[in-house]
């Protein structure tokens, strides 16, 4: 049989019953169709992420109303010539509404859901890589611990690597058994008491941050990675690959991913948004439940939708046992190292220089210095920490 | 005749529309100084969902519902039968959209460049949207015309068998209608994003 067009597999993702049955049949075992269907699948995700609106769920419709009334009584002689549209001529207008076409013109900064796509996966990739990452160095009751934060490595990924990282839920079950709690504590002495972590002190705020802290703390997070040779066969097959044969003992493995608690120090600017932020957290943990832990890395790199690229730098932070790799969108940040109190620390920067953060492990516990400053700010307030 | 054609020749009352089919509602052609008498049922029921479309298109949504109401306006004018009324709009909201993003690319360049030279810091977030609205408009006006419309339908929720009436197209060729166009967009922003 001859495989369906592009058109009908695309179909099959949004409408599948009006897809043929026998091109469904079809697409079932077939790895090239499936192929196709993966990647026209990312695609679709890709796109409507950066078309999506800012939403009109919640349009006014009585003042929309108003409105069109107003227009239609008092811009009966304008042309609506939908080929040469002509909205900024003078109308009725809602109470403090920008002119269409005035100087300037554009909506605040409201959060974006094409930002929100690209972060969503660095967050899996994050969990990923905590998973990944690591070699055997303690026993824990009948855990193994494999992995252990010592310092942080920049591990730079481009946009396209992010929407194509697996996520993990997709080859198992995830199961959080303990949550954090954040929540606001009046000083530092009480987030010292609710967390048990010495809480650090800037010494000298940078220009322009000015005020007291906020302090917000979290508990332990805990949760428990379970493989599943059965979802990660699903995976595979919507990623339009087989699954690779899962090695003896994997299905069922578990694996325990431990964070926290964490106290973090915030400073607001003067309109509101975080100017400087300290964070300080015990750093992730994981420990897996016998299988041998190289066995399950390099089954999860293996795995149908995981790029070449990103695989092989894991790898190499695998080997080296203790380091919690940052997946970093490169199209958007630049990253660097520097030292900070005799640690390797990772220096990271927005392109436009508005935004940098330096973060560093010690001992287990992880720091990170964040704001609207520059490379040299944020470094100078990590140096400073007492 | 598609409906995208009678709306690119600013002609808001589409021949075939005007013929409704067996069963629809047949909605009497408006004189000067009136309008059809299911505009408000309309309006209420079809707004927010015109204002989406045009949302996708301009990612503003200030300007979405200006476009919004223009069609109305245009709507307001015509006989087009209520049953095909939803796909008028949205056809008509995508080509003014698309028109007026067309029209805006040199002005909202200036913007972002006005908004990058703002090194204030609580504008940093302000900053990195307007780059992406730019990134992902420029790309899409650069789109076959065609294909950025049933790509903002289909991301508008309208189903296939909806854009194929609108653009008189086959459902077999919105699928791949779309995927063209959703492939050209990725690689566009790829590419831009890759070239920053």
């Amino acid at each position: 049989m001859r495989h369906p067009t592009e058109g009908v597999l695309r179909r099959l993702l949004d409408e599948p019953a009006g897809v043929a049955d026998a091109d469904r049949a079809h697409v079932v075992d077939c790895s090239d169709c499936l192929a196709v269907l993966a990647a026209a699948r990312d695609d679709a995700h890709l796109v409507g992420a950066a078309l999506g609106s800012e939403g009109s769920a919640d349009v006014d419709l009585t003042a929309a109303w108003a409105r069109h009334e107003a227009l239609a009584a008092g811009g009966s002689a304008r042309s609506t010539s939908a080929r040469a549209p002509r909205l900024a001529a003078p109308g009725p207008s809602r109470p403090g509404r920008k002119s269409a076409a005035g100087p300037g013109r554009h909506s605040g900064p409201r959060p974006s859901r094409l930002r929100a796509g690209l972060r969503r996966p660095a967050v899996a990739a994050l969990a990923v890589a905590v998973v990944l990452t690591g070699a055997s160095t303690a026993a824990a009751n009948d855990w193994l611990q494999v992995f252990r934060t010592e310092r942080v490595a920049p591990l730079s990924i481009a946009t396209g690597d992010l929407f194509a990282l697996p996520d993990l839920s997709a080859y198992g079950d995830l199961a959080v058994t303990s949550e954090p709690d954040v929540h606001e504590v009046p000083d530092a002495a009480a987030a010292a008491a609710e967390t048990g972590l010495d809480v650090p002190a800037v010494s000298e705020l940078p220009g322009g941050v000015t005020a007291d802290p906020v302090y917000q703390v979290g508990g332990k997070v805990s949760a428990t990675f379970t493989f599943s040779a059965e979802k990660a066969a699903r995976a595979a097959a919507g990623a339009g690959e087989p699954l690779p044969p899962v090695p003896p003992g994997l299905s069922g493995s578990s694996v325990r991913l431990d964070a926290g608690p964490g106290v973090a120090q915030v400073w607001a600017s003067s309109a509101g948004a975080p100017a400087l932020v300290v964070g300080r957290a015990v750093a992730p943990t994981a420990f897996s439940s016998g299988v041998p832990f190289e066995v399950v890395r390099d089954y999860l790199l293996s795995l149908p939708g995981f790029p070449d690229q990103v695989a092989d730098q894991l790898r190499s932070f695998a080997a080296d046992g203790s380091t919690l790799p940052l997946p970093v969108p490169a199209d958007q940040l630049v990253t660097t190292t520097t030292q900070v109190d005799g640690n390797v620390a990772t220096l990271l920067r927005t392109r436009d220089r508005t935004l940098a953060a330096v973060v560093w492990v010690d001992e287990g516990v992880l720091t990170v210095v964040a704001g609207a400053l520059d490379s040299d700010e944020v470094v100078a307030v990590a140096r400073g920490l007492r | 005749m598609s409906l995208i054609n009678d709306v690119r020749t600013a002609r808001p009352v589409a021949p075939d529309a005007d013929r409704p089919g067996r069963g629809e509602r047949v909605v009497a052609r408006s004189g000067p100084g009136h309008v059809r008498a299911d505009l408000a049922e309309v309006f209420r029921r079809d707004y927010a969902l015109v204002v989406g479309v045009a949302a996708r298109v301009l990612g503003s949504r200030d300007e979405a519902e200006d476009v919004a109401q223009e069609v109305f306006l245009s709507l307001g004018r015509s006989s087009v039968p209520t049953g095909q009324a939803r796909g008028w709009l949205c056809v008509a909201a995508a080509h003014t959209a698309l028109n007026q993003l067309r029209a805006g690319r040199r002005r909202a360049a200036r913007e972002v460049i006005a908004a990058n030279d703002d090194t204030l810091p609580d504008v940093a977030d302000a900053v990195v949207t307007l780059e992406e609205r730019r990134r992902v408009r420029a790309a899409l006006a650069r789109l076959p015309h065609k294909h950025a419309v049933a790509l903002v339908l289909r991301h508008s929720g309208l189903s296939y068998a909806d854009v194929a009436a609108a653009l008189d197209l086959s459902p077999g060729s919105v699928g791949t209608t779309v995927r063209r166009a959703e492939s050209t967009l990725r690689k566009e922003l790829i590419r831009h994003a890759s070239s920053d």
